[in-house]
């Protein structure tokens, strides 16, 4: 069996640390994974603040704090050609040979691949959520997503409902795209070392309290499970603007006693407030996958979902109840779930969960899209022009001339700085990283003399 | 008996020269890094200016705000004064060559020298380095390597070589001259006391 090759990715987008949410816990567990498996990964992303330059995190991972202001929603001015010159100084020097980009809404993950296109490098591209088709914001999106996509390598969703949304959208291919779900960090995502007694029954919710993530309904169905069931009590965590509306519901219905308002919980918090509980309720009104009920679900905890998107996928049926996102069919779910909650065993939960989803098979499956994506063969400018013409009468000849002028600056930019006078930077290995045997002990020294 | 060690390499525009004298009392260790002059970029400039001047002024008198030959030549003064300000400007601002002293035990002088004959020093006690480190400066176009000197009791970092961007093969050698003259610097001083 041929020895496996080990690639250089460079990892594209505005979401990353300091930033908390799932798309950047997706990047970082999957580069952690793909440099376990021996791989290199660089990640670039905007700077944050005062937080700019390289970082070194865990690991060797290494990150580019790009100084570019964020100017809209955490998201990199769009400038087109701006970002070229620095894009290419960091494949060049750190000897890239993949490039992955994530999260449609990232302006500088599309900048990165149309400029890695340019420059002959394999793109490959993540979506994590799903988008609509009706309203001007999308509507732009999507032709945007299009563009980007027309050029892409291989591309990668979360859920067969994402990749369905994904293609619809961007008219891609199905065959182009991939779907490896997301996974949970089962180590962290423990249930409670005691079975709780089910005298009270527990039910808890964490999600930002905004439209998308179901607060409305959430304002709906808790008054009616509590006149339903007077054991049951409520603990919901996080903050957004439609809190208040949570805080009016438990004044009229004088529900303080019932139900906890914890406010924003941070991620590391998240466990321990979860363990408190018996079941965990999701309203969502949309979802491409739902990381936050793997957590539930690791720490033994039933969940009743709103049966949307990529739901259905996540866990199997007797770990959850599903309900149509309608407050008395909600209620019923709820009901349903009190009722088969004596027969769930949180341990047992949280083996099934060990095996079912973890980071380790996600990076060995994304390995495999980088294989495929680097067989595939190379194509020169006038073939890869011809896969734009398609995307619409004006915008194909549009997406044409904008590739066209990509080409001529970062010819133009060859000629200003020859790519033989951009510094190859030195692997720097640390002392107790795994590294392929065959290899010998060499450090920073050994590059440089 | 004096001797002396001396190594010099070239890279792209940049020269490296190590110059190091092993004679009593001390090895003193200077290091120079000299820019080859781009003419390349000198035209560009130049061509620039008399762009920039010619468009000012025909843009000036074609819109009529001077209409006597006497306001045009005073327009034509004034350009052409500017002009000449800006060149010798961007001329004292070219650097020749930047170089590193390293007096062992006592400090570690920095030195700038311009192609208009100027030389700006700064001398820093060795007492004050904690150490040398080689950073990978990220700027929104590209990204450099530069050598810095951690000042005690100081929040910046100060930069060895302020103008100019050698390559890493040339400043790791001056990397490692400086780690070695602060642990001998160190081991003096705790001696002394």
């Amino acid at each position: 069996m041929s020895k496996q090759e080990k690639h250089r990715i460079l990892m594209v987008s505005d979401f990353f640390y300091p930033n908390f949410g799932g798309v950047e816990n997706h990047i970082y567990y999957l580069s952690q994974c793909l440099i376990n498996l021996g791989h290199k990964v660089v990640v670039m992303t905007h700077a944050y603040q005062n937080r700019s330059g390289v970082r070194y995190m865990t690991g060797g991972l290494k990150v580019y704090y790009v100084p570019w202001k964020p100017f809209l929603m955490q998201n990199t001015l769009p400038t087109f050609y701006g970002t070229l010159p620095i894009i290419r100084t960091i494949l060049i020097r750190e000897k890239i040979s993949l490039v992955h980009g994530h999260q449609a809404f990232s302006t500088l993950c599309h900048e990165a691949l149309m400029h890695a296109r340019t420059m002959g490098f394999k793109v490959v591209f993540t979506d994590h959520s799903l988008y609509g088709f009706g309203d001007v914001g999308s509507i732009h999106m999507n032709k945007v997503l299009q563009f980007t996509l027309a050029d892409v390598t291989q591309a990668i969703c979360v859920s067969h409902t994402s990749k369905e949304n994904t293609v619809l959208r961007s008219g891609l291919p199905p065959e182009k795209v991939f779907v490896i779900p997301n996974a949970v960090d089962t180590a962290m995502f423990k249930p409670a070392p005691e079975r709780l007694s089910n005298r009270e029954i527990v039910i808890v919710v964490i999600s930002r309290l905004v439209y998308r993530k179901g607060a409305d309904l959430l304002v709906e169905v808790i008054p009616e499970v509590c006149r339903l069931h007077p054991n049951v009590r409520f603990i919901i965590g996080g903050d957004g603007p439609k809190r208040v509306r949570l805080e009016e519901m438990r004044e009229k219905h004088s529900l303080q006693d019932r139900v906890d308002m914890l406010g924003a919980v941070p991620h590391a918090k998240v466990q321990s407030v979860l363990i408190t509980g018996h079941i965990f309720l999701n309203s969502s009104l949309t979802e491409a996958f739902c990381i936050a009920i793997l957590e539930a679900a690791s720490c033994g905890l039933l969940t009743v979902s709103t049966r949307v998107g990529g739901v259905p996928e996540v866990l199997p049926d007797d770990m959850v109840v599903l309900a149509e996102p309608d407050p008395n069919d909600m209620v019923q779910a709820i009901t349903k779930a009190i009722q088969i909650l004596p027969q769930i065993d949180p341990q047992e939960m949280h083996t099934r969960m060990q095996t079912l989803y973890s980071w380790h098979d996600v990076a060995r499956r994304t390995e495999i899209v980088y294989n495929c994506a680097l067989r595939c063969s190379s194509q020169n400018l006038l073939e890869r022009l011809s896969r734009y013409l398609p995307c619409g009468a004006w915008a194909g000849k549009l997406f044409c001339l904008v590739m066209i002028v990509d080409f001529l600056f970062w010819r133009l930019l060859q000629l200003w700085q020859p790519d033989r006078n951009i510094e190859v930077v030195p692997d720097i290995y640390l002392a107790n990283h795994p590294r392929d045997k065959t290899s010998r002990d060499s450090n920073i020294y050994d590059h440089l003399r | 008996m004096k001797s002396q060690i001396f190594m010099e390499f070239s890279e792209g525009r940049y020269t490296y020269i190590n110059d190091t004298n092993k004679g009593p009392p001390d090895a003193i260790d200077i290091h120079h890094i000299i820019i080859s002059r781009s003419s390349v970029q000198s035209y560009i400039f130049y061509v620039f200016i008399l762009l920039s001047a010619t468009f000012c002024f025909s843009f000036s008198v074609s819109h009529r705000c001077l209409s006597s030959l006497q306001d045009q030549s005073i327009a034509f003064l004034l350009i052409f004064s500017l002009a000449v300000c800006l060149v010798k400007s961007w001329r004292g601002k070219r650097v020749e060559k930047e170089s590193v002293t390293i007096l062992p035990s006592f400090g570690v002088q920095l030195e700038t020298t311009y192609r208009s004959g100027r030389t700006v020093r700064h001398f820093v006690p060795i007492s004050k380095i904690l150490k040398p480190v080689l950073n990978e400066c990220v700027t929104p176009v590209t990204c450099y390597w530069s050598l810095s000197l951690i000042i005690r009791e100081e929040e910046e970092l100060l930069l060895v070589f302020k103008e100019l961007h050698p390559p890493i093969t040339m400043l790791v050698p001056i990397w490692k001259a400086l780690c070695a003259a602060i642990v001998s610097g160190e081991f003096t001083g705790v001696h002394s006391n």
